[in-house]
């Protein structure tokens, strides 16, 4: 009952068809993209964008189990690792901009005009 | 591949430098490094190859590429020369994270694995989101570092959608496996074909591509002009090449399908960039919309991709940042004298009389206009004139003419500031330090010497 | 027999139900005697005071953010455990491959270092106290007086 060990994964894998791992990557990635364009507020902006990252990983990591070929799931960290960096940077801009002006709603920056 | 480590290790060097050493003596131990960083890249020379593990691939073009990007970052630095003097600048970051992004530049013109190209292009949008948002009190920075963070990171994910895509369809990451898959079963084939479309959007979002182009012109007016300048010429020419190497190594078998697409987008690059810009009253933004209609034509080389076509982008991209790179100097050294309300005037009047105030300047200015305009004897005409060749070989006679027609739009708004500069005005010579001043009479020699002999650095590819 | 995604809900189920069953029974058995006192937001016997909807200070995402860059660049330590450690590779190799994966993860490590080391000496690990402002306020206590009382009971 319990003594299916890691190796055993991929089959549970199997028993969801591929395609069902790829709408559910799909759906959550479409939901980050709208997120993106409607939302004003820039931290659920970025969180949108942080969605589509996170729809990414699973879908590689789907494709990896499928392929049993580790290569998407080393992908998939380096993904997080570098999203880590991109969330530092662009936390760091949210803060910079908090500081100047006290609100984080991007409909507020609208100097550059040409 | 030396001149990723030995920027790696520069840029961390630069860092703790400017824990210990004067502001003003920052500048030279730049330069210096990335003149190591471009004579450490000929030790590659003639050693072509794969290298880690089939992750980077060197050969004797590639090399020339990435010289390119260094000599272009060279010439950023130079302009760079006593900008960065006031008391809440911090060269020594700006000048590492230059460094960093440089070495995420030289991994994308290089790039064997996606994983490379993502990991590339994440180090080099990284370090320029920062940048961007260097000048932390100015709003207008602030605002241009906002955007071009959400649109870049927007960008990434849909790039990376079309990895995984990729991924699935082929099973790898290596750029050569995607030829492969032209016979995998129809499921396969609809992965690639989504991958492949998504990888595009991903890069021509970077590239700032016309219909993904909105986010350009403010970014570039918004960051400080240094970096403007290494965003216009560094970061569109290591995009141009990751997308050549795509296009070339892992979708050419598809080379139909996406080709009439590309083409499209080209267009509308070259009449959207020219048009919007004739309007602009700011000098960045007129160099910003130029730059989309540029990235337009160096897309033409993807369409041309013959024997030649790799030769003919670089000598594109090292005309077009030589050129780019005179303009912004020219305007920053004029900018930066010029204050109107307490900040550096960006109009276009800013160039008035410039002729009877420094002769030098205005000359330059006009050979960089000319030769961003694709006027003869200077190299922005022979880069122009190959890709063009190139793309009409492929049979695609109306994007030449389109090509031309939109050079003689560009015509105009290039020409304002030329005009502006020979206006009367009893305005004194303004001082230049000689860096930038040697900087810019290198650029503007360059240009004139490719524009007369184009073929001294063509035949190098 | 259920299968592996069975058990998930069976844990599921089993967690909702014991939950309910341990709230459930401490209500019958509980008296029922509340007072404002009992009411009141537990907050470590603080009085709360003000909406929880407040900013918090800058300076903590600033720690935040540095937390974050270095707690997750450790993520990429996993493929490489997963190699270290590999028998077969170590015995193929009379021992080389455990120095040469072991130097390189001290070189990742020793960058990470010189970023927090970086941080460190610009300063932006410490917390910067907010300076003390004079008052015009001119008290008719002699400020000797408030330091005797304070040195006395110090």
């Amino acid at each position: 009952m319990f003594e299916s060990s890691i190796d055993r994964i991929p089959d549970v894998f199997m028993k969801v068809p591929l395609v069902n791992f790829v709408l559910l990557a799909t759906m959550l990635f479409v939901i980050g993209i709208v997120g993106v364009l409607i939302r004003k507020n820039a931290i659920i902006i970025f969180m949108s964008i942080e969605l589509m990252l996170n729809a990414v990983n699973m879908l590689l990591i789907a494709f990896s189990s499928y392929k049993s070929d580790p290569n998407g799931q080393i992908f998939v960290f380096f993904i997080m690792a570098v999203a880590a960096a991109e969330v530092a940077v662009g936390l760091a801009i949210i803060v910079m901009i908090f500081r100047n002006i006290k609100t984080i709603d991007i409909s507020i920056l609208n100097k550059l005009r040409g | 591949m030396y001149p990723i480590i030995v920027f790696s290790v520069s840029g961390l060097l630069m860092l703790f430098l400017g824990l210990s050493v004067n502001k003003k003596s920052l500048l030279p131990y730049n330069l210096l490094f990335m003149l190591v960083g471009l004579a450490s890249n000929f030790l590659d020379w003639n050693a072509p190859g794969l290298y880690f593990n089939g992750m980077l691939e060197i050969s004797n073009p590639i090399i020339l590429v990435q010289w390119v990007l260094i000599f272009a970052a060279i010439l950023v630095s130079g302009i760079s020369s006593r900008q960065f003097d006031d008391t809440h600048a911090y060269p020594a970051e700006y000048y590492a994270i230059m460094q960093f992004a440089l070495v995420g530049a030289l991994i994308m013109v290089s790039f064997q694995n996606l994983l490379m190209l993502f990991v590339g292009l994440e180090i080099l949008s990284v370090g320029l989101y920062v940048l961007t948002g260097s000048d932390k009190r100015n709003l207008r920075g602030n605002e241009a570092a906002i955007k071009y963070f959400l649109m870049g990171s927007f960008a990434t994910g849909i790039f990376l959608f079309g990895v995984a895509m990729f991924y699935g369809a082929t099973g790898s990451f290596d750029i050569s496996s995607g030829n492969s898959v032209a016979n995998n079963l129809l499921e396969g084939k609809m992965f690639f074909w989504l991958g492949m479309v998504f990888i595009f959007i991903g890069l021509l979002f970077k590239i700032s591509a016309a219909p993904f182009h909105f986010w350009t012109a403010d970014v570039y007016q918004g960051a400080p002009t240094v970096f403007s300048a290494f965003m216009a010429t560094i970061v569109k020419t290591a995009v141009i090449f990751a997308l050549f190497r795509l296009a070339a190594y892992s979708f050419n078998l598809e080379y139909e399908n996406w080709s009439k697409f590309l083409v499209i987008i080209i267009g509308l690059s070259m009449v959207i960039g020219n048009v919007t810009a004739v309007f602009q009253t700011n000098f960045k933004r007129v160099l910003a919309f130029s730059s989309i209609s540029q990235a337009g034509f160096m897309l033409l080389s993807l369409i041309g991709l013959g024997a030649q076509s790799y030769g003919n982008l670089g000598f594109y991209s090292l005309s077009y940042a030589l050129a780019t790179i005179s303009a912004f100097g020219v305007f920053l050294v004029i900018s930066s004298n010029t204050i109107v309300e307490g900040r550096p005037s960006e109009n276009i009047n800013v160039f008035d009389g410039l002729f009877s105030r420094n002769p030098d300047l205005a000359i330059i200015l006009l050979i960089s206009m000319l030769s961003l305009a694709g006027i003869p004897l200077t190299s922005g005409f022979w880069s122009k004139f190959f890709v063009l060749n190139d793309a009409a070989a492929k049979g695609y006679f109306w994007i030449l003419i389109l090509g031309v027609l939109m050079s003689a739009v560009s015509l105009y708004y290039y020409f304002n500031p030329i005009r502006a500069s020979f206006k009367k005005t009893d305005l004194g010579k303004i001082e230049i330090s000689s860096l930038s001043k040697y900087t810019l009479y290198v650029c503007a020699a360059l240009t004139i010497l490719f524009g007369i002999a184009p073929n001294i650095l063509r035949s190098l590819f | 027999m259920v299968s592996q995604f069975g058990f998930v809900l069976l844990f599921m189920i089993a967690g909702i139900f014991l939950v309910l069953l341990v709230l459930g029974i401490a209500r019958i058995l509980r008296p029922s005697r509340p007072n404002p006192e009992k009411n009141a937001i537990y907050e470590s016997g603080e009085e709360t005071e003000g909406t929880a909807h407040v900013s918090f200070n800058l300076r903590f995402y600033i720690v935040a953010l540095i937390f974050i860059l270095f707690d997750v660049e450790l993520v990429l330590l996993f493929p490489w455990a997963s190699v270290f450690g590999d028998k077969a590779l170590f015995d193929d190799t009379k021992g080389v491959w455990a120095i040469y994966a072991g130097i390189e993860m001290f070189i990742f490590v020793f960058v990470l270092a010189l970023g927090l080391v970086y941080a460190w000496k610009k300063g932006h690990l410490d917390w910067i106290k907010p300076s003390q402002e004079e008052t015009n306020f001119k008290s008719p206590v002699p400020k000797e007086l408030y330091k005797d009382i304070n040195e006395k009971y110090a």
